[in-house]
Protein backbone atom coordinates (compact mmCIF):
# COMPACT_ATOMS: atom_id res chain seq x y z
CA UNK A 1 0.00 0.00 0.00
CA UNK A 2 1.06 3.53 -0.33
CA UNK A 3 2.21 4.75 2.85
CA UNK A 4 4.42 7.27 4.83
CA UNK A 5 8.55 6.67 4.29
CA UNK A 6 10.58 4.58 6.37
CA UNK A 7 12.96 6.23 8.60
CA UNK A 8 13.78 3.28 11.10
CA UNK A 9 16.04 0.69 9.91
CA UNK A 10 15.23 -1.69 12.53
CA UNK A 11 18.02 -3.73 11.70
CA UNK A 12 21.18 -5.60 13.68
CA UNK A 13 23.78 -3.60 15.20
CA UNK A 14 24.33 0.35 14.10
CA UNK A 15 27.47 1.15 13.82
CA UNK A 16 26.80 4.55 14.45
CA UNK A 17 23.18 5.87 16.48
CA UNK A 18 21.34 9.14 18.00
CA UNK A 19 18.60 9.16 19.67
CA UNK A 20 16.28 12.51 19.94
CA UNK A 21 18.96 14.17 19.18
CA UNK A 22 18.53 17.75 19.17
CA UNK A 23 20.44 21.06 18.21
CA UNK A 24 19.14 24.54 18.62
CA UNK A 25 21.46 27.51 17.44
CA UNK A 26 19.58 30.61 19.04
CA UNK A 27 16.51 30.78 17.45
CA UNK A 28 17.42 28.31 14.87
CA UNK A 29 16.78 24.36 15.58
CA UNK A 30 19.32 22.65 13.28
CA UNK A 31 18.61 19.28 14.58
CA UNK A 32 14.97 18.09 15.46
CA UNK A 33 14.76 14.69 17.57
CA UNK A 34 16.95 12.97 15.34
CA UNK A 35 17.15 9.45 15.10
CA UNK A 36 20.05 8.01 12.24
CA UNK A 37 20.43 4.59 12.09
CA UNK A 38 23.81 3.64 10.48
CA UNK A 39 23.94 0.04 10.26
CA UNK A 40 27.57 -1.73 10.57
CA UNK A 41 29.04 -2.42 7.85
CA UNK A 42 26.70 0.23 5.72
CA UNK A 43 27.63 2.66 3.11
CA UNK A 44 25.53 5.54 4.49
CA UNK A 45 24.39 8.66 2.42
CA UNK A 46 23.50 11.22 4.29
CA UNK A 47 22.08 13.85 1.65
CA UNK A 48 19.86 17.10 2.24
CA UNK A 49 19.74 20.63 1.09
CA UNK A 50 22.35 23.28 2.72
CA UNK A 51 21.62 24.09 6.30
CA UNK A 52 19.55 20.43 6.38
CA UNK A 53 21.38 19.46 9.39
CA UNK A 54 24.41 17.11 8.20
CA UNK A 55 27.40 18.74 9.28
CA UNK A 56 26.27 19.26 12.44
CA UNK A 57 25.43 15.97 13.08
CA UNK A 58 28.55 14.92 12.21
CA UNK A 59 30.48 17.26 14.44
CA UNK A 60 28.20 16.10 17.33
CA UNK A 61 29.24 13.01 16.49
CA UNK A 62 32.60 13.60 16.86
CA UNK A 63 31.93 15.82 19.88
CA UNK A 64 33.45 19.18 17.80
CA UNK A 65 29.88 20.46 19.03
CA UNK A 66 27.83 20.18 21.87
CA UNK A 67 23.73 18.75 21.15
CA UNK A 68 21.23 20.76 22.56
CA UNK A 69 19.54 17.40 23.93
CA UNK A 70 19.47 13.78 23.54
CA UNK A 71 22.65 11.52 22.81
CA UNK A 72 24.52 9.97 20.09
CA UNK A 73 26.59 6.85 20.09
CA UNK A 74 29.70 5.90 17.62
CA UNK A 75 30.27 1.88 17.85
CA UNK A 76 28.90 2.36 21.29
CA UNK A 77 30.49 4.95 23.06
CA UNK A 78 29.07 8.19 23.70
CA UNK A 79 31.11 11.53 21.99
CA UNK A 80 30.39 13.50 24.70
CA UNK A 81 32.15 11.07 27.61
CA UNK A 82 34.83 9.36 25.54
CA UNK A 83 35.94 11.67 22.97
CA UNK A 84 39.30 10.78 21.93
CA UNK A 85 38.07 7.11 21.75
CA UNK A 86 35.45 7.94 18.93
CA UNK A 87 38.08 10.47 17.22
CA UNK A 88 40.75 7.21 17.61
CA UNK A 89 37.97 4.54 15.92
CA UNK A 90 36.83 7.42 13.26
CA UNK A 91 38.73 8.72 9.88
CA UNK A 92 37.53 12.08 9.53
CA UNK A 93 37.28 14.19 6.09
CA UNK A 94 35.96 17.52 7.60
CA UNK A 95 34.30 19.78 4.98
CA UNK A 96 36.39 22.96 5.74
CA UNK A 97 39.67 22.99 5.58
CA UNK A 98 41.81 24.61 7.91
CA UNK A 99 45.02 23.55 8.32
CA UNK A 100 46.34 26.12 11.48
CA UNK A 101 49.59 25.19 10.79
CA UNK A 102 50.47 26.04 6.91
CA UNK A 103 54.33 26.27 7.20
CA UNK A 104 53.95 22.49 8.19
CA UNK A 105 54.44 20.15 5.27
CA UNK A 106 52.76 17.45 4.08
CA UNK A 107 55.20 14.58 5.10
CA UNK A 108 55.85 15.94 8.38
CA UNK A 109 51.74 16.28 9.11
CA UNK A 110 51.64 11.81 8.07
CA UNK A 111 54.70 11.75 10.66
CA UNK A 112 52.24 13.08 13.08
CA UNK A 113 49.15 11.35 11.92
CA UNK A 114 51.34 8.08 12.31
CA UNK A 115 52.46 8.28 16.11
CA UNK A 116 48.95 9.13 16.95
CA UNK A 117 47.45 6.30 15.68
CA UNK A 118 48.55 2.84 16.83
CA UNK A 119 46.89 1.44 13.65
CA UNK A 120 48.81 3.43 11.20
CA UNK A 121 49.57 1.91 8.00
CA UNK A 122 53.03 3.26 6.65
CA UNK A 123 52.57 1.29 2.88
CA UNK A 124 49.24 2.43 2.58
CA UNK A 125 49.84 5.84 3.45
CA UNK A 126 52.36 5.86 1.29
CA UNK A 127 50.83 4.13 -1.77
CA UNK A 128 47.11 6.45 -1.30
CA UNK A 129 49.48 9.69 -1.59
CA UNK A 130 50.65 8.10 -5.20
CA UNK A 131 47.34 7.47 -6.14
CA UNK A 132 46.11 10.89 -5.07
CA UNK A 133 49.20 12.28 -6.87
CA UNK A 134 50.38 14.21 -3.99
CA UNK A 135 53.80 14.89 -2.67
CA UNK A 136 55.45 14.60 0.75
CA UNK A 137 57.34 18.05 0.85
CA UNK A 138 54.59 20.63 -0.07
CA UNK A 139 53.52 23.03 2.50
CA UNK A 140 50.05 23.02 3.62
CA UNK A 141 49.18 26.43 2.71
CA UNK A 142 50.34 25.79 -0.81
CA UNK A 143 47.71 22.98 -1.38
CA UNK A 144 44.87 23.65 -3.57
CA UNK A 145 41.54 22.91 -2.32
CA UNK A 146 41.48 19.46 -4.49
CA UNK A 147 44.95 18.40 -2.89
CA UNK A 148 44.08 19.29 0.73
CA UNK A 149 40.85 17.22 -0.28
CA UNK A 150 43.56 14.24 -0.73
CA UNK A 151 45.30 15.03 1.91
CA UNK A 152 42.53 14.49 4.40
CA UNK A 153 41.05 11.31 2.58
CA UNK A 154 44.67 9.37 2.71
CA UNK A 155 45.21 10.33 6.55
CA UNK A 156 41.56 9.38 7.35
CA UNK A 157 41.92 5.56 5.88
CA UNK A 158 45.50 4.88 6.67
CA UNK A 159 44.84 3.61 9.99
CA UNK A 160 42.04 1.98 8.83
CA UNK A 161 39.52 3.10 11.05
CA UNK A 162 36.54 0.88 11.54
CA UNK A 163 34.36 4.20 10.99
CA UNK A 164 34.53 6.45 8.17
CA UNK A 165 32.60 9.86 8.65
CA UNK A 166 33.31 12.21 5.26
CA UNK A 167 31.64 15.27 4.76
CA UNK A 168 32.08 15.95 0.76
CA UNK A 169 34.66 14.23 0.23
CA UNK A 170 34.96 14.69 -3.78
CA UNK A 171 34.48 18.31 -3.26
CA UNK A 172 36.92 20.44 -5.51
CA UNK A 173 38.22 17.36 -6.80
CA UNK A 174 38.46 17.18 -11.12
CA UNK A 175 36.36 13.83 -12.58
CA UNK A 176 39.13 11.99 -12.89
CA UNK A 177 40.37 12.33 -9.39
CA UNK A 178 36.70 11.52 -8.72
CA UNK A 179 36.56 8.23 -10.00
CA UNK A 180 40.41 7.40 -8.24
CA UNK A 181 38.20 8.30 -4.94
CA UNK A 182 35.96 6.33 -5.70
CA UNK A 183 37.70 3.48 -6.72
CA UNK A 184 39.97 4.26 -3.39
CA UNK A 185 36.78 3.63 -1.66
CA UNK A 186 35.46 0.44 -3.22
CA UNK A 187 39.01 -1.34 -2.54
CA UNK A 188 39.20 -0.08 1.09
CA UNK A 189 35.68 -1.17 2.03
CA UNK A 190 36.63 -4.70 0.06
CA UNK A 191 39.89 -5.04 1.99
CA UNK A 192 38.44 -4.68 5.54
CA UNK A 193 35.20 -4.11 6.73
CA UNK A 194 34.24 -0.63 7.35
CA UNK A 195 31.31 1.58 8.09
CA UNK A 196 30.86 4.68 5.79
CA UNK A 197 28.65 7.40 6.69
CA UNK A 198 28.92 9.88 3.42
CA UNK A 199 27.74 13.56 3.55
CA UNK A 200 27.21 14.65 -0.67
CA UNK A 201 25.43 16.86 -2.68
CA UNK A 202 27.12 15.03 -5.60
CA UNK A 203 24.53 11.95 -5.02
CA UNK A 204 24.84 10.35 -8.73
CA UNK A 205 28.86 9.85 -7.93
CA UNK A 206 28.06 7.01 -5.03
CA UNK A 207 24.84 5.93 -6.91
CA UNK A 208 26.31 2.20 -6.90
CA UNK A 209 28.64 2.54 -3.92
CA UNK A 210 26.15 3.12 -1.49
CA UNK A 211 23.59 0.85 0.16
CA UNK A 212 21.93 3.16 3.16
CA UNK A 213 20.43 6.99 2.04
CA UNK A 214 19.19 9.03 4.98
CA UNK A 215 17.12 12.36 3.77
CA UNK A 216 17.74 15.46 5.81
CA UNK A 217 15.03 18.13 5.29
CA UNK A 218 15.41 21.26 7.81
CA UNK A 219 16.83 19.13 10.58
CA UNK A 220 14.20 16.30 10.57
CA UNK A 221 14.93 12.84 8.66
CA UNK A 222 12.61 12.46 5.54
CA UNK A 223 13.56 8.97 5.10
CA UNK A 224 15.93 6.36 6.05
CA UNK A 225 16.11 3.13 4.10
CA UNK A 226 18.25 0.95 2.04
CA UNK A 227 18.84 1.79 -1.48
CA UNK A 228 17.40 -1.46 -2.60
CA UNK A 229 14.27 -0.96 -0.89
CA UNK A 230 14.15 2.90 -2.41
CA UNK A 231 14.71 1.77 -5.65
CA UNK A 232 11.92 -1.00 -5.24
CA UNK A 233 9.04 1.42 -3.48
CA UNK A 234 9.89 4.85 -5.03
CA UNK A 235 8.72 4.64 -8.61
CA UNK A 236 7.75 7.12 -11.54
CA UNK A 237 3.63 6.11 -12.65
CA UNK A 238 3.02 6.92 -16.25
CA UNK A 239 -0.91 6.66 -17.41
CA UNK A 240 -3.45 7.56 -19.65
CA UNK A 241 -6.75 9.24 -17.81
CA UNK A 242 -10.06 9.82 -20.00
CA UNK A 243 -11.48 12.99 -19.74
CA UNK A 244 -12.68 14.73 -16.43
CA UNK A 245 -10.56 12.27 -14.17
CA UNK A 246 -11.56 11.99 -10.95
CA UNK A 247 -8.60 10.59 -9.16
CA UNK A 248 -6.55 13.44 -8.71
CA UNK A 249 -6.41 13.52 -5.19
CA UNK A 250 -5.56 9.63 -5.02
CA UNK A 251 -2.17 8.21 -2.33
CA UNK A 252 -2.08 11.63 -0.63
CA UNK A 253 1.43 12.20 1.05
CA UNK A 254 2.71 8.96 -0.53
CA UNK A 255 2.80 10.91 -3.88
CA UNK A 256 5.66 13.23 -3.88
CA UNK A 257 5.08 14.34 -7.27
CA UNK A 258 2.23 14.70 -9.16
CA UNK A 259 2.48 16.20 -12.57
CA UNK A 260 -1.57 15.75 -14.04
CA UNK A 261 -2.82 16.98 -17.82
CA UNK A 262 -6.08 16.77 -19.17
CA UNK A 263 -4.99 12.99 -20.78
CA UNK A 264 -2.06 11.56 -18.97
CA UNK A 265 -0.26 11.52 -15.73
CA UNK A 266 3.17 11.19 -14.35
CA UNK A 267 3.39 10.85 -10.78
CA UNK A 268 6.05 9.72 -8.27
CA UNK A 269 4.47 7.85 -5.51
CA UNK A 270 6.16 5.52 -2.78
CA UNK A 271 4.75 2.59 -1.75
CA UNK A 272 4.18 -1.23 -2.87
CA UNK A 273 3.85 -0.90 -6.85
CA UNK A 274 1.00 -3.80 -7.43
CA UNK A 275 -1.10 -2.17 -5.28
CA UNK A 276 -0.34 1.52 -6.86
CA UNK A 277 -1.04 -0.01 -10.16
CA UNK A 278 -4.33 -1.71 -8.93
CA UNK A 279 -5.33 1.89 -7.38
CA UNK A 280 -4.61 3.23 -10.41
CA UNK A 281 -6.31 1.39 -12.42
CA UNK A 282 -9.53 0.74 -10.38
CA UNK A 283 -9.20 4.77 -10.93
CA UNK A 284 -9.64 4.59 -14.64
CA UNK A 285 -5.90 5.08 -15.44
CA UNK A 286 -4.05 2.67 -17.88
CA UNK A 287 -0.81 2.46 -16.27
CA UNK A 288 1.84 2.36 -19.01
CA UNK A 289 5.00 2.67 -17.03
CA UNK A 290 6.46 2.12 -13.33
CA UNK A 291 9.80 3.09 -13.44
CA UNK A 292 12.15 3.26 -10.57
CA UNK A 293 14.17 6.81 -10.45
CA UNK A 294 17.66 7.38 -10.08
CA UNK A 295 19.26 8.17 -7.21
CA UNK A 296 19.51 11.76 -7.82
CA UNK A 297 16.15 11.93 -9.15
CA UNK A 298 14.92 10.09 -6.09
CA UNK A 299 16.39 12.45 -3.69
CA UNK A 300 14.76 15.44 -5.72
CA UNK A 301 11.70 14.31 -5.51
CA UNK A 302 11.97 13.03 -1.76
CA UNK A 303 12.96 16.84 -1.07
CA UNK A 304 10.98 19.26 -2.89
CA UNK A 305 7.45 17.48 -3.42
CA UNK A 306 4.92 19.19 -5.61
CA UNK A 307 1.95 19.09 -7.53
CA UNK A 308 1.60 20.46 -11.10
CA UNK A 309 -1.75 19.90 -12.58
CA UNK A 310 -2.04 20.98 -16.16
CA UNK A 311 -5.18 21.32 -17.16
CA UNK A 312 -4.43 22.34 -21.02
CA UNK A 313 -7.53 23.68 -22.11
CA UNK A 314 -8.14 25.79 -19.30
CA UNK A 315 -4.39 27.41 -18.89
CA UNK A 316 -5.71 28.45 -22.65
CA UNK A 317 -8.40 29.96 -21.62
CA UNK A 318 -6.57 31.62 -18.70
CA UNK A 319 -4.05 33.17 -20.81
CA UNK A 320 -6.04 34.54 -23.50
CA UNK A 321 -8.68 36.04 -20.65
CA UNK A 322 -4.78 37.79 -18.86
CA UNK A 323 -3.64 38.93 -22.05
CA UNK A 324 -7.19 40.58 -23.03
CA UNK A 325 -6.79 42.21 -19.23
CA UNK A 326 -3.49 43.68 -18.80
CA UNK A 327 -4.42 45.20 -22.75
CA UNK A 328 -7.93 46.55 -21.51
CA UNK A 329 -5.42 48.22 -18.49
CA UNK A 330 -3.25 50.27 -20.63
CA UNK B 1 34.86 -7.09 -19.75
CA UNK B 2 32.76 -10.03 -19.10
CA UNK B 3 30.51 -8.29 -17.28
CA UNK B 4 28.59 -5.16 -17.93
CA UNK B 5 26.18 -3.01 -15.98
CA UNK B 6 23.40 -0.19 -16.37
CA UNK B 7 22.49 2.31 -13.91
CA UNK B 8 19.65 3.22 -15.74
CA UNK B 9 17.94 -0.58 -16.40
CA UNK B 10 15.14 -1.01 -13.71
CA UNK B 11 16.51 -4.34 -12.68
CA UNK B 12 19.03 -3.84 -8.97
CA UNK B 13 22.76 -4.25 -10.30
CA UNK B 14 22.83 -7.39 -8.28
CA UNK B 15 20.48 -9.04 -10.77
CA UNK B 16 21.96 -7.41 -13.41
CA UNK B 17 25.27 -9.19 -12.37
CA UNK B 18 23.60 -12.66 -11.66
CA UNK B 19 21.43 -12.03 -15.27
CA UNK B 20 25.13 -11.35 -16.97
CA UNK B 21 26.43 -14.65 -15.73
CA UNK B 22 23.68 -16.68 -17.10
CA UNK B 23 23.82 -14.78 -20.29
CA UNK B 24 27.61 -16.16 -20.35
CA UNK B 25 26.94 -19.31 -19.64
CA UNK B 26 24.08 -19.42 -22.66
CA UNK B 27 26.37 -17.78 -25.08
CA UNK B 28 29.49 -20.08 -23.70
CA UNK B 29 32.05 -17.30 -22.89
CA UNK B 30 32.23 -18.97 -19.34
CA UNK B 31 32.08 -22.79 -18.67
CA UNK B 32 33.11 -25.28 -16.14
CA UNK B 33 35.79 -24.62 -13.88
CA UNK B 34 36.25 -20.78 -15.24
CA UNK B 35 37.02 -18.49 -11.95
CA UNK B 36 34.59 -15.27 -11.86
CA UNK B 37 36.23 -12.25 -10.83
CA UNK B 38 37.33 -11.51 -7.51
CA UNK B 39 34.58 -9.18 -5.35
CA UNK B 40 37.48 -7.05 -4.65
CA UNK B 41 37.96 -6.32 -8.86
CA UNK B 42 34.51 -6.61 -10.25
CA UNK B 43 33.85 -4.16 -7.57
CA UNK B 44 36.79 -1.54 -8.50
CA UNK B 45 35.91 -2.47 -12.23
CA UNK B 46 32.01 -1.40 -12.22
CA UNK B 47 32.59 1.18 -9.46
CA UNK B 48 30.11 -0.84 -6.98
CA UNK B 49 29.71 -2.08 -3.22
CA UNK B 50 31.60 -5.05 -2.83
CA UNK B 51 28.99 -6.26 -0.96
CA UNK B 52 26.30 -5.91 -4.21
CA UNK B 53 28.61 -8.12 -5.67
CA UNK B 54 29.08 -10.54 -2.87
CA UNK B 55 25.21 -10.56 -3.29
CA UNK B 56 24.88 -11.39 -7.19
CA UNK B 57 27.90 -14.83 -5.93
CA UNK B 58 25.78 -15.74 -2.95
CA UNK B 59 22.76 -15.78 -5.02
CA UNK B 60 24.54 -17.78 -8.13
CA UNK B 61 26.55 -19.77 -5.59
CA UNK B 62 22.54 -20.53 -3.87
CA UNK B 63 21.61 -21.81 -7.66
CA UNK B 64 24.24 -23.96 -7.80
CA UNK B 65 25.56 -22.00 -10.63
CA UNK B 66 29.30 -21.55 -8.98
CA UNK B 67 31.08 -22.75 -5.97
CA UNK B 68 33.36 -20.47 -3.83
CA UNK B 69 36.72 -22.50 -3.04
CA UNK B 70 38.50 -21.47 0.18
CA UNK B 71 41.39 -19.31 -0.83
CA UNK B 72 41.31 -19.60 -4.61
CA UNK B 73 38.25 -17.51 -5.71
CA UNK B 74 34.88 -18.38 -6.92
CA UNK B 75 34.36 -21.12 -10.15
CA UNK B 76 31.25 -22.05 -12.43
CA UNK B 77 30.33 -25.23 -11.22
CA UNK B 78 27.14 -26.01 -13.76
CA UNK B 79 27.37 -24.65 -17.39
CA UNK B 80 24.81 -26.95 -18.94
CA UNK B 81 22.46 -24.75 -20.55
CA UNK B 82 19.10 -26.62 -20.96
CA UNK B 83 16.13 -25.79 -23.06
CA UNK B 84 14.76 -23.99 -19.44
CA UNK B 85 17.02 -21.86 -19.17
CA UNK B 86 17.08 -20.49 -22.77
CA UNK B 87 13.45 -20.17 -22.50
CA UNK B 88 13.45 -18.12 -19.18
CA UNK B 89 16.15 -15.62 -20.73
CA UNK B 90 14.12 -15.19 -23.64
CA UNK B 91 11.12 -14.07 -21.48
CA UNK B 92 13.56 -11.45 -19.59
CA UNK B 93 14.24 -9.98 -22.94
CA UNK B 94 10.44 -10.50 -24.14
CA UNK B 95 9.31 -8.78 -20.77
CA UNK B 96 11.81 -5.65 -21.66
CA UNK B 97 11.02 -5.40 -25.18
CA UNK B 98 7.18 -5.21 -24.30
CA UNK B 99 7.75 -2.64 -21.07
CA UNK B 100 9.67 -0.48 -23.92
CA UNK B 101 6.65 -1.15 -26.33
CA UNK B 102 4.11 -0.48 -23.58
CA UNK B 103 5.96 3.01 -23.11
CA UNK B 104 5.31 3.98 -27.05
CA UNK B 105 2.00 3.08 -27.06
CA UNK B 106 2.49 -0.39 -28.80
CA UNK B 107 1.17 -3.36 -28.65
CA UNK B 108 2.20 -6.77 -27.82
CA UNK B 109 1.31 -7.96 -31.36
CA UNK B 110 2.45 -5.02 -33.20
CA UNK B 111 5.97 -5.65 -31.47
CA UNK B 112 5.60 -9.57 -32.58
CA UNK B 113 4.82 -8.29 -36.35
CA UNK B 114 7.96 -5.73 -36.01
CA UNK B 115 10.37 -8.94 -34.61
CA UNK B 116 9.35 -10.72 -37.47
CA UNK B 117 9.85 -8.55 -40.33
CA UNK B 118 13.10 -6.91 -38.86
CA UNK B 119 14.38 -10.99 -38.80
CA UNK B 120 13.80 -11.65 -41.84
CA UNK B 121 14.15 -8.61 -43.71
CA UNK B 122 13.64 -10.08 -47.05
CA UNK B 123 10.29 -11.85 -46.89
CA UNK B 124 8.24 -9.60 -46.36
Amino acid sequence: MPGPLPTDLSAGELAIATHDLSKQYKTVAALTGLALQVPEGAVYLLVGPNGAGKSTTIKILLDLIEPTSGTARVLGLDPRAQPALVRANVGYVPEQLDWGYAWMRTGRLLEHHAKYFPSWDRDYAARLFRTFDLRLDQKLGTLSKGQGRRVHLAMALAHRPPVLILDEPTDGLDPVMRDETTGVLIDHIADAPTTVLLCTHHVSEFDQFADHIGVLRNGELRAQLPLLELRRGLRRYRADIPADWGGASLFGAAALRKTTTHRDLDWTVWGDESAITAELAVAGAVVRDAVPLSLSDATLALLSPKEVIVRAAARTADDTHLLHSTEASK
Amino acid sequence: MLIAIDPNDSRPIYVQIVDEVRRALVLGTLAVDDPLPSVRQLAGDLRINPNTVSQAYRELEREGVVEVRRGQGTFIVKASVNGAQRRSLARDVAARALRDAHRNGLSADDLIQAIRSVSSPHTK
